[in-house]
C-alpha cells in the first residue's frame, strides 16, 4: 500500500483524464447543490421558531433571536444559493467561503430547539474543502482535487471520532446487543410522534428478539467505524466506503434513520467514477484511480 | 516540484484546520458544526427521554396521570402532518426544565402553527429504561394541553 498519505488524498502528480474531472465536477456539483438545499430546508423550518432551548455553534455567543419572526432565513438562503453557484463558476475566490459563513448562521438559527443533528456535517465539511480551495489554490485543477482530498480525510475522521466517542463514553461492551433495544423503542416513539402509529419491520422485529444478533448488527457498526480512517487510502478507500454505506442502511433499517445527503455523498464517493467515465463516456482506460 | 507546492500547501490547511477543529470541539462540548467528536449513540444502555402527541378529542377528560404507550388517552397524532420535526419536539419538552408561558406558546406555536381548527393536542413526555430482567420499561407522562385558544401545563410538573 502506498502509504504517502498527502499523494492518497489529493493526488496532485497523477495525471488527469476526461473521466477525473467529469467525476470531480459532479461531486463539487453535489455540494453546491446540498448546500442550497439544506439552506432552504434551514430556512423553511426556522419561520416556525420563536424561542431558543438549546444553542449551538455560533448561537453560543451570539443572540441567534435576531433570525426568528422575520423573513431573514429565507433572504439568507437566497444569498448562500446565489454565492455557491457563483462559487461554482468561479466568479471570484471569496463565493464560497461567505457562503459556508452563512451556512454557519443558518445552521444555529435552525438547531436552537435542543435537538444535535450531524446528518449534514459531510456536507459543510466538503463545501469547508472548496472554500479553502478557491481560497489558497492557483488554479482549477489543483481547487477540485484538493476539495475532493480535503472531503475523503474528514470523512475518514469523522467516522473514526464516532468509534471513539462510544469506546470512550461506554467501552468495548457499547456493541451489547441490549443497546440496540433501547434504540430501536427510542426510534419508534419518534415514528410515534412522527406520523401518529409505527409498525417495526423484519430486521427491527429480528434484533429485538435475538441478543447475539443486536450484538452482531452494532459489532458490525463499531468496526466499520473504526477502521473508516482507512479511506484515506487509495487500496482501501472503495471497500471501507461500502463498509460505511453498509452502517448507513443498517442504522436505517434498525433505527428508521437515513441521513439522505450523507449517504448520496458516499455513493459517489464508493465507486470508481472517474475510471468508469473514461471507459464507458470516454471510451479510453483511465490513467489514474478515482 | 508543482505537485510537491501543492501537497505542503494541502498540509498546512489541514493541518491549521485541524487545530481550529480541535480548539472548536473542545470548548464547545463536543460540537461546533460542522465540527464535531460525533458522540451520537456513544451512551449504550443509558436511559432515554423523547415525546410524542395525542389528539384528545372534545368532550374528553383530561387525565395527568403517567400512563404507558398501549394505554394513551385521545386518538393518534403525527406531528409530521403539520410540518414539525419529531425529534424537534422530543428535544423540545426534554431539555425544557421550566415551563414559563414564553416556552409553552413557543411549542404551541411550533406544534400548531398553520392549524386553523379547534385542534386540542396533549404533548407527553416519554421515557425509558433496561430493567434488572432486560425489558425496556417505557412510560409516558403528560406534560401539557395546547390548543389555539389555550394551554395549559400539568400541575405535577410545574416548579
Amino acid at each position: 500500500m502506498k502509504m504517502n498519505l498527502s499523494a492518497n488524498l489529493f493526488g496532485f502528480d497523477d495525471v488527469d483524464t476526461a473521466g477525473q474531472k467529469l467525476f470531480r465536477n459532479i461531486f463539487e456539483l453535489f455540494v453546491v447543490v446540498a448546500t442550497a438545499y439544506l439552506a432552504w430546508t434551514w430556512g423553511q423550518y426556522t419561520l416556525r421558531i420563536s424561542d431558543i432551548v438549546l444553542p449551538l455553534g455560533f448561537a453560543r455567543y451570539i443572540d441567534i433571536s435576531f433570525m426568528h419572526g422575520n423573513l431573514l432565513p429565507l433572504w439568507n438562503a437566497g444569498l448562500i444559493t446565489a454565492l455557491v453557484v457563483a462559487g461554482f463558476f468561479r466568479f471570484g475566490r471569496w463565493p464560497y467561503a461567505v457562503a459556508w459563513v452563512l451556512l454557519l448562521f443558518q445552521y444555529a438559527a435552525r438547531f436552537s430547539l435542543g435537538e444535535i443533528p450531524h446528518s449534514a456535517n459531510l456536507v459543510g465539511m466538503g463545501l469547508l474543502g472548496y472554500a479553502l480551495a478557491e481560497l489558497f489554490y492557483p488554479d482549477r485543477e489543483s481547487r477540485s482535487k484538493f476539495g475532493l482530498g480535503f472531503t475523503y480525510f474528514f470523512i475518514g475522521l469523522g467516522y473514526t471520532f464516532a468509534a471513539w466517542s462510544k469506546l470512550i463514553a461506554s467501552g468495548i461492551t457499547w456493541s451489547d446487543g441490549r443497546h440496540l433495544w433501547m434504540w430501536i423503542n427510542e426510534k419508534a416513539v419518534d415514528e410515534i410522534a412522527r406520523s401518529g402509529m409505527v409498525e417495526l419491520n423484519y430486521i427491527q422485529e429480528l434484533a429485538l428478539s435475538s441478543l447475539m444478533v443486536a450484538t452482531i448488527f452494532l459489532t458490525f457498526g463499531l468496526v466499520a467505524e473504526f477502521f473508516a480512517w482507512l479511506v484515506w487510502f487509495k487500496k482501501w478507500r472503495y471497500p471501507v466506503m461500502w463498509a460505511i454505506l453498509a452502517l448507513h442502511i443498517g442504522i436505517w433499517v434498525t433505527m428508521d434513520i437515513l441521513f439522505k445527503l450523507s449517504v448520496i455523498e458516499l455513493i459517489l464517493l464508493s465507486l470508481p467514477w472517474g475510471a468508469l467515465f473514461d471507459r464507458f463516456l470516454v471510451g479510453k482506460t483511465s490513467a489514474a484511480p478515482a | 516540484m508543482k505537485g510537491k507546492t501543492l501537497t505542503n500547501k494541502a498540509r498546512t490547511i489541514i493541518s491549521t484546520v485541524l487545530v481550529v477543529y480541535a480548539f472548536t470541539v473542545a470548548v464547545n462540548l463536543g460540537e461546533f458544526w460542522p465540527f464535531s467528536i460525533y458522540p451520537m449513540f456513544s451512551q449504550g444502555g443509558n436511559p432515554w427521554s423523547r415525546a410524542l402527541v395525542r389528539e384528545i378529542p372534545e368532550g374528553e377528560q383530561i387525565s395527568w396521570d403517567r400512563t404507558d404507550l398501549d394505554n394513551l388517552p385521545g386518538i393518534p397524532y403525527g406531528v409530521s402532518s403539520n410540518g414539525v420535526d419529531a425529534i424537534d419536539l422530543a428535544n423540545f419538552v426534554s431539555k425544557t426544565e421550566t415551563w414559563n408561558t414564553t416556552r409553552v406558546r413557543a411549542l404551541s406555536f411550533m406544534l400548531l402553527s398553520g392549524v386553523e381548527d379547534a385542534r386540542k393536542l396533549q404533548v407527553f413526555r416519554v421515557q425509558a429504561n433496561l430493567d434488572d430482567a432486560d425489558n425496556v420499561v417505557i412510560r409516558a407522562t403528560p406534560y401539557l394541553i395546547v390548543s389555539n385558544d389555550s394551554n395549559f401545563v400539568n400541575p405535577g410538573i410545574q416548579p
